[in-house]
């Protein structure tokens, strides 16, 4: 399967969006149910001053990842990477739009390295998470 | 034995250790991770172009992150900061582990965060898979934080 974007995208351009809704029983799958658990025990998550559970920030990583993967293909899995901040919690039952602009091309190795600009957003647009994440470019095309 | 203490800003020192248990990736463990990001590309279920299946990129971050729970109880903790770098696929039936070291500490606004540089290796071929960094706040022995609470 070939990265999902069919023409070039441009520095300052950005990338299809992904939208998730996060699912306590997708928070309990990712973090592990247990008792005394910010992620997965409601009333835990209050007594630490949350009105719900919170989402592992670490959810939102593997968001970058799939936008990342659907934009770069192999280039993403063998040579990519992310660095980024968590901003403001994420509670179960939110709806995070995750999104990323191009920043910049730059020539590595007799390929490309694209970099992006990375962010989550909650429902109310507040940002979640920030920073980058790059890839390497595999489509000749893109290279041009 | 392992003698488990608290974690607290006090009792963790730069230059200290971590490892994970070992752990072997299976394919329940990719279906499980697929359903709960809703991510089911092709190349996690059917086939890649590395050659067969292969398993998210970020599959193992939790490995990396949990590390310190090998050597601390956790109370609670907020991550601040998360660095990846993917250097080869994770496949189902690799036996993986990560080891970390404490890089750095330190306080800001009140705040106290701990900084933990890892590494996740396919422990049968030695190749390393997966590197990079987190910063996590340590939460006060009496709870969170007052400003985490934003919502």
């Amino acid at each position: 399967m070939k990265p999902q974007t069919a023409r070039r995208v441009e520095v300052g351009e950005e990338l299809p969006p992904l939208t998730k809704t996060i699912l306590q029983r997708q928070i309990d799958c990712y973090s592990g149910v247990r008792p005394d658990s910010i992620h997965t025990d409601p009333e835990w998550a209050r007594k630490k001053g949350f009105k719900a559970p919170l989402v592992q920030a670490m959810m939102s990583t593997a968001y970058v990842s799939q936008m990342m993967v659907q934009f770069l293909g192999e280039g993403f899995v063998r040579g990519g990477g992310m660095s980024v901040a968590f901003t403001k919690p994420v509670l179960a039952g939110d709806t995070l739009t995750v999104r990323g602009r191009i920043k910049s091309r730059e020539p590595e190795g007799g390929r490309t390295r694209v970099s992006v600009d990375v962010w989550c957003e909650n429902q109310d647009g507040v940002m979640t998470m920030a920073g980058t994440a790059s890839g390497l470019e595999s489509d000749p095309r893109s290279s041009r | 034995m392992v003698e488990f203490k608290t974690l607290s800003y006090e009792a963790v020192t730069i230059g200290e250790e971590f490892m994970s248990d070992d752990f072997l990736v299976k394919p329940e463990d990719v279906d499980t991770f697929a359903y709960a990001v809703e991510d089911h590309h092709p190349w996690y279920f059917e086939d890649s172009p590395f050659g067969g299946k292969i398993a998210h990129p970020t599959l193992l971050g939790n490995q990396a992150l949990l590390m310190r729970h090998s050597k601390y109880i956790v109370p609670a903790g907020l991550h601040a900061k998360m660095q990846f770098e993917f250097l080869e696929p994770i496949r189902a039936g690799m036996r993986v582990r990560s080891r970390g070291k404490v890089i750095d500490k330190y306080e800001r606004r009140g705040r106290h965060y701990m900084v933990t540089q890892f590494e996740t290796r396919d422990e049968e071929a030695g190749t390393v898979l997966v590197r990079g960094q987190f910063t996590q706040m340590i939460f006060p022995a009496s709870g969170v934080h007052r400003e985490t609470t934003n919502r």
